[in-house]
C-alpha cells in the first residue's frame, strides 16, 4: 500500500500561539506518524500567499487582540479561497481567537470587525471574561472534551449551526446557552484553547479521519495505545465533575 | 508621621508579632493588609522616612534573586535596607516589608508587574529595574500588552523614577520607549556579545514594538533576548549604558566583566550559581548597587556570601544522590532549566512538578511551549512527572518522545530511581506552589550542599 499523506497548514504560528497552540500540530503530526500516515506540516506566515488547493487540514490558533487583527486582515484577502476550501469539505480546526474569526463579525474593544464568514455565527463581547477549566460532551469524541477557556467574546450560533457539544463544566460559547463551539461540514471551532488535542485524542482522530475520508474516500484509523492521554483526560474530568474545581 | 499612620503601623506590627509568635506563620502578607486597611497611604508615609530612597525590581523571571542580591550588596556596603526577601511582592507584602520603618537607608522591593501601578506611586522609588517580560500565568496577568501598559502607567504616576531596563529584551524596551516619550528617564543594561547558547524555540515576542515587523537579530541569547533591530529602523536594542562581556557560564556558576557609565575599568564579577539567565539578574543587581553608590568590591563580597534561597537553584544530598531544586514557572524559565541540565554532562534524572493552584495560574497550557524535545535525545535520562497536573506533564513528555512515570512526592520520585546509579543527579523542577513542599521534603530527607 502506498503511504497516505495529509497536508496540514498551520496558519500564522508566529502570531497565533497565545496558549501553547503548537501542541495541536505536534499531536496531529505524531498521531499520523504512528499510523504511517505521512504528515506534511506547512507553516503559513504573514507574508505568504497561501493556497488551500492541496491542503487537507488547516489549523488556526489564538492570539492577542493586536495579533488577531493582523491575522484577520490578512485572511480576509483569502476569504473566497477559504470559503471554497470549507464548502468542499476541507478540515478546519479553529481554537479560541481563531474560532471567533470563523463568523461574520467579532468585537474588538468597542469596534465590530468583519470576520471570515465561513460559518453562520457572530461574536460580541461581554463581561466578565469567561475563564477556567471546561468540559464538553460532543458527538465527535468518545471522551468528554476537557481543556481551558479564556475569552471575553460571546459567540452566538446561527439557526441550524450545530454546536461542538454541550457544556458539562465551565462556560462555553456565551456562558448561557450551555453550548460550546461549532461544527459545520468539516469545520471544528471551539473556545477550548491552546493544547486542545493532547488530552482529547478523540478530537484529534476525528480531524484526521475527516481529512482521510475527504482525500481517500475512507478512513480506517489504526487504534493507538492512548493510556496516558485518556488517563489525563479522565483525571481532569473527574476533578471537574466531583466538584473539586470551583470558579 | 500622622497619627493614623502610627496606629496603622502599630497594628501592622502587632499582627506581625502575633502571627510569628502565636501562629508560627510567615508574617509576610497579613500585617501589610491590616496596615493598608487602616491607612492606605502607609507605604508612602514610610517611604518618606528612608534616608536615601528605594529601588523596585520587577520582571517576569528572576525578581527574587535580583532583589535579594541587590539588598545584600547594599548591606555589604554598610547600608541598612528594608526588603521583601521572601518575595511577597504585591502592595500588601511591600507595605509589610516597610513596617520596620524609620531608620533605614534604603528600601529594595520586588514588585509583581501588575502591582507596580500601586507600588510606584506609593514608594516613589529612585529606580525601577525591569528585568524582562515573558509570557507567564496568563489567566491572572492577562496579555503581555496589558502588563506593559500597566508599567508605563505606573511610571507616569511616579515621574521622578528612573527606569533601568534590560536593553536586550524587546518587550522591556517597548515599555522603555513609551515611558521615555512620556518623560521618564531610561537607562539600559545588557549582554554585549553572542553567548552562543544552544538554540531554543523561536519566541513569540520577536516583533517590533513600534511597527509590528519581525525583528532582525544579530544574535539571540535565549527567548526574545538579544541584539535586535527592526528592519524598518524604528526600534532596536539601545546603546547599552552597562554591558556584560567576557561571559562564562558553567556548571559551577557564572562570571563576567561589567563596564559602562561611571565605571572606569571593567570589573570582573563571579557567582557560584546560575546559568545564562543569572548573568542578566546579577548584571541588573550590580547596576542597581552601582546607582546606589556601592562599589564592585562590596558587590562581589555580597555575591560570595549569597546562597540562593527559597528553593531557587539549591543543591541537596539525599542518600548519596545530588538533588538540584529549581523554580520553573513559565516556558522561558523551564527552557533555561533545560539548558542548565544540558550543560551538566553527567547522566542524570529529572522530576518535573506542575501544579495549577491559583498562584501558579490555573492554566498550564504553556507546558506545550517548553522545549522538552531537547531532552529526548538524552538516552541516559530518566524522567518522572509530578504535581496536580502530573498527567498533563506525562502527555506532554510522551509527545516529546519521552516515557515517564508519575510520582506524588520527591521521595517517591527518588524511589522510582531505585536502580539508577546514585552518581546521577536528580533535577527537581517545579512551578510556584510545588516549590515549598519539595524544598521542605528535601530538607527533611537530606542535607543542603
Ligand atoms: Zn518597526
Amino acid at each position: 500500500m502506498s503511504a497516505l499523506t495529509l497536508k496540514v497548514a498551520h496558519l500564522y504560528p508566529e502570531l497565533l500561539n497565545l496558549y501553547g497552540d503548537s501542541g495541536n500540530i505536534l499531536v496531529l503530526n505524531k498521531r499520523m506518524g504512528w499510523r504511517n500516515i505521512q504528515p506534511q506540516v506547512e507553516e503559513v506566515h504573514v507574508d505568504d500567499t497561501p493556497s488551500f488547493a492541496d491542503v487537507d487540514i488547516a489549523f488556526v490558533g489564538g492570539g492577542s487582540d493586536r495579533e488577531q487583527r493582523i491575522v484577520c486582515e490578512r485572511l480576509l484577502r483569502e476569504k473566497a479561497e477559504l470559503r471554497s476550501f470549507v464548502e468542499d469539505g476541507g478540515v478546519l480546526l479553529a481554537v479560541c481567537g481563531g474560532y471567533q474569526l470563523l463568523g461574520s463579525s467579532y468585537t474588538m474593544g468597542d469596534e465590530t470587525v468583519e470576520g471570515l464568514g465561513l460559518v453562520d455565527l457572530y461574536t460580541d463581547r461581554g463581561t466578565p471574561r469567561l475563564i477556567g477549566n471546561v468540559a464538553v460532551e460532543s458527538r465527535i469524541s468518545p471522551q468528554p472534551i476537557v481543556g481551558y477557556e479564556n475569552h471575553g467574546g460571546r459567540t452566538h450560533l446561527g439557526p441550524g449551526v450545530e454546536p461542538l457539544g454541550k457544556v458539562v463544566f465551565g462556560h462555553g460559547n456565551d456562558g448561557e446557552s450551555g453550548e460550546e463551539g461549532c461544527l459545520y461540514k468539516n469545520v471544528v471551532g471551539t473556545y477550548v484553547h491552546g493544547p486542545l488535542l493532547p488530552k482529547n485524542p478523540g478530537v484529534a482522530d476525528y480531524v484526521i479521519s475527516r481529512a482521510l475520508e475527504r482525500k481517500y474516500g475512507e478512513a480506517n484509523l489504526m487504534r493507538l495505545e492512548d493510556h496516558v492521554e485518556l488517563e489525563a483526560n479522565r483525571v481532569m474530568y473527574r476533578r471537574l465533575i466531583d466538584g473539586e474545581e470551583r470558579e | 508621621m500622622g497619627p493614623r499612620t502610627s496606629i496603622a503601623r502599630a497594628a501592622g506590627g502587632l499582627t506581625s508579632w502575633g502571627l510569628r509568635r502565636v501562629l508560627h506563620r510567615s508574617a509576610s502578607q497579613l500585617p501589610g493588609r491590616v496596615a493598608l486597611a487602616l491607612d492606605p497611604r502607609i507605604t508612602a508615609e514610610l517611604a518618606g522616612k528612608l534616608r536615601e530612597g528605594s529601588i523596585v525590581v520587577c520582571g517576569t523571571n528572576g525578581k527574587t534573586t535580583t532583589t535579594n542580591v541587590l539588598a545584600n550588596s547594599l548591606e555589604a556596603a554598610g547600608k541598612t535596607v528594608l526588603c521583601n526577601r521572601a518575595g511577597a511582592n504585591m502592595a500588601a507584602g511591600i507595605a509589610a516589608a516597610m513596617l520596620p520603618g524609620s531608620g533605614a537607608d534604603w528600601a529594595v522591593m520586588e514588585a509583581d508587574e501588575l502591582s507596580t501601578i500601586h507600588v510606584l506611586p506609593a514608594l516613589r522609588p529612585r529606580y525601577l529595574i525591569l528585568l524582562n517580560l515573558f509570557r507567564d500565568q496568563l489567566d491572572r496577568a492577562g496579555e503581555i500588552e496589558h502588563v506593559q501598559d500597566t508599567i508605563v502607567e505606573a511610571l507616569a504616576a511616579s515621574p521622578e523614577t528612573c527606569l533601568v531596563a534590560c536593553g536586550d529584551d524587546p518587550l522591556s524596551m517597548g515599555v522603555a520607549v513609551r515611558a521615555a516619550e512620556a518623560g521618564t528617564r531610561v537607562l539600559s543594561f545588557g549582554i554585549d556579545e553572542d553567548l552562543r547558547l544552544p538554540a531554543d524555540r523561536v519566541p513569540e515576542a520577536r516583533f517590533c514594538q513600534v511597527c509590528g515587523a519581525e525583528l532582525d537579530y544579530a544574535y539571540r541569547q535565549y527567548a526574545q533576548l538579544g541584539a535586535f533591530s527592526c528592519p524598518n529602523g524604528d526600534f532596536s536594542r539601545p546603546v547599552l549604558d552597562w554591558r556584560a562581556t567576557g561571559v562564562r557560564v558553567g556548571r559551577d556558576g557564572v562570571s563576567f566583566d561589567v563596564g559602562g557609565a561611571g565605571i572606569d575599568a571593567p570589573q570582573r564579577l563571579s557567582a557560584g550559581f546560575g546559568g545564562a539567565y543569572m548573568v542578566y539578574n546579577l548584571l541588573a543587581a550590580f547596576v542597581g548597587a552601582h546607582l546606589a553608590g556601592v562599589g564592585a568590591a562590596s558587590f562581589q563580597r555580597a555575591l560570595d556570601g549569597y546562597s540562593p534561597e527559597n528553593g531557587r537553584l539549591q543543591h541537596f544530598r539525599v542518600g548519596g544522590r545530588e538533588v538540584v531544586l529549581n523554580l520553573a514557572k513559565n516556558p522561558t524559565g523551564f527552557n533555561q532549566n533545560i539548558s542548565l541540565m544540558e550543560a551538566d554532562e553527567r547522566p542524570k534524572a529529572a522530576f518535573f512538578v506542575i501544579n495549577d493552584d491559583y498562584n501558579d495560574g490555573k492554566d498550564i497550557s504553556w507546558i506545550w511551549d517548553v522545549d522538552f524535545e531537547r531532552l529526548a535525545a538524552d538516552r541516559g535520562l530518566t524522567i518522572v512527572a509530578g504535581g496536580h497536573r502530573a498527567n498533563d506533564v506525562q502527555v506532554r513528555l510522551k509527545y516529546a518522545g519521552i516515557t515517564s512515570d508519575i510520582a506524588s512526592s520527591v521521595g517517591e520520585a527518588l524511589g522510582r530511581l531505585g536502580s539508577v546509579d546514585s552518581s546521577r543527579p536528580l533535577y527537581v523542577l517545579t512551578n510556584y506552589s510545588a516549590l515549598w513542599p519539595a524544598k521542605a521534603e528535601l530538607e527533611r530527607m537530606g542535607e543542603r550542599l
